[in-house]
């Protein structure tokens, strides 16, 4: 019977290793036409009950050179494009964050010009911190 | 012997195995894939499709599109439409489709689930690369009880409704281009 239960265990441990208990994603594209070492100014549009993450977007934002400003309207005229981002949380003993999207978007026509997306399940989760960072980092790592 | 004896157990173990480790499915191309699509005009030229910004179904995710499946569904659908009149693999096309998936919103609980997307669609004509058409387009797709009891069914029907009313959104916007 011992040797049955510890192979129950062996199977269920498989089961949740193997099908994504702790799913890691992280992706990002830019559009072929899109030259984002041409985008100087952005504008973070920050969504209105989020405290935070739109500044940890910002400030990764200006660690890659580019002037940035943020808000809930539109879009000051002037910006080479414009960030949105959409943050999902989910609870685990704590709250965190489960999946970030950021979109860098052509600020005239709202076309996606590159996107970046994170997904962390609860055992290989990031702060928000590095969720950003990852995002960032890919968008950029995938441009021209 | 003591393996003969709890065969069923150990059966009944593995099935469950096989149940969890299989409950996720990608979205299908063929069912992403618009059907009887016309379109208002036939260009005549050939073209190359790329696709990115999708994702793999992991077992224990929920369903997702990928990049070969979402790829398969718009090239199946230009031949389809006649859109243009070939595609073409590889740098050779006269132009090139980029079709990105930057969003897509999915329900985790509900009886009717309806899913959100939204991708960017670029056509670049090769010689010159010279930019046609920069479009977003967002769709949506739902899927009711009476389609599929299963919760994770009616997700995936979701997210090929919703893929497959974008891919006829973004076809229908390359046919009135003037090329």
């Amino acid at each position: 019977m011992k040797r049955l239960l510890k192979l129950a265990a062996l199977l269920g441990l498989v089961t949740v290793l193997t099908t994504g208990c702790a799913v890691n994603r992280a992706t990002a594209n830019v559009d072929p036409s899109a030259n984002l070492s041409s985008l100087k100014t952005m504008y973070v549009k920050r969504i209105a009950d989020d405290d935070n993450t739109y500044n940890l977007i910002a400030d990764k934002l200006r660690s890659k050179g580019v002037t940035v400003s943020t808000g809930t309207e539109a879009a000051p005229s002037g910006v080479d494009a414009v960030v949105t981002y959409i943050d999902k949380w989910m609870w685990d003993m704590t709250m965190y964050m489960l999946e970030l999207t950021i979109n860098i978007r052509d600020p005239k026509t709202d076309f996606p010009l590159a996107t970046g997306n994170s997904f962390h399940t609860s055992l290989t989760r990031l702060s928000p911190t590095e969720m950003v960072n990852e995002v960032v980092d890919n968008i950029y790592k995938g441009a021209k | 012997m003591i393996v003969a004896a709890h065969r069923p157990y150990l059966l009944a173990a593995l099935a469950l195995t096989l149940i969890l480790g299989g409950c996720a499915s990608p979205a299908d191309r063929a069912a992403m894939t618009p059907q009887n699509l016309t379109v208002s005009k036939h260009h005549p030229y050939s073209l190359r499709v790329q696709t990115g910004g999708g994702a793999e179904t992991g077992a224990m995710d929920s369903s997702n599109v990928s990049d070969a499946d979402l790829k398969a569904a718009i090239e199946d659908a230009v031949v389809r439409s006649k859109l243009f009149t070939t595609i073409v693999q590889g740098s050779n096309g006269d132009y090139e489709l980029s079709v990105r998936l930057t969003s897509l919103s999915k329900p985790v609980f509900g009886g009717t689930f309806t899913v959100d997307m939204e991708t960017a669609w670029s056509l670049t004509k090769t010689s010159d690369r010279s930019v046609a058409l920069r479009k977003s387009v967002k769709t949506s797709g739902t899927a009711t009880m009476s389609d599929a009891f299963a919760g994770i069914t009616r997700l995936r029907m979701a997210v090929e409704a919703a893929t497959r009313n974008n891919i006829e959104q973004g076809l229908k916007a390359v046919a009135e281009l003037k090329l």
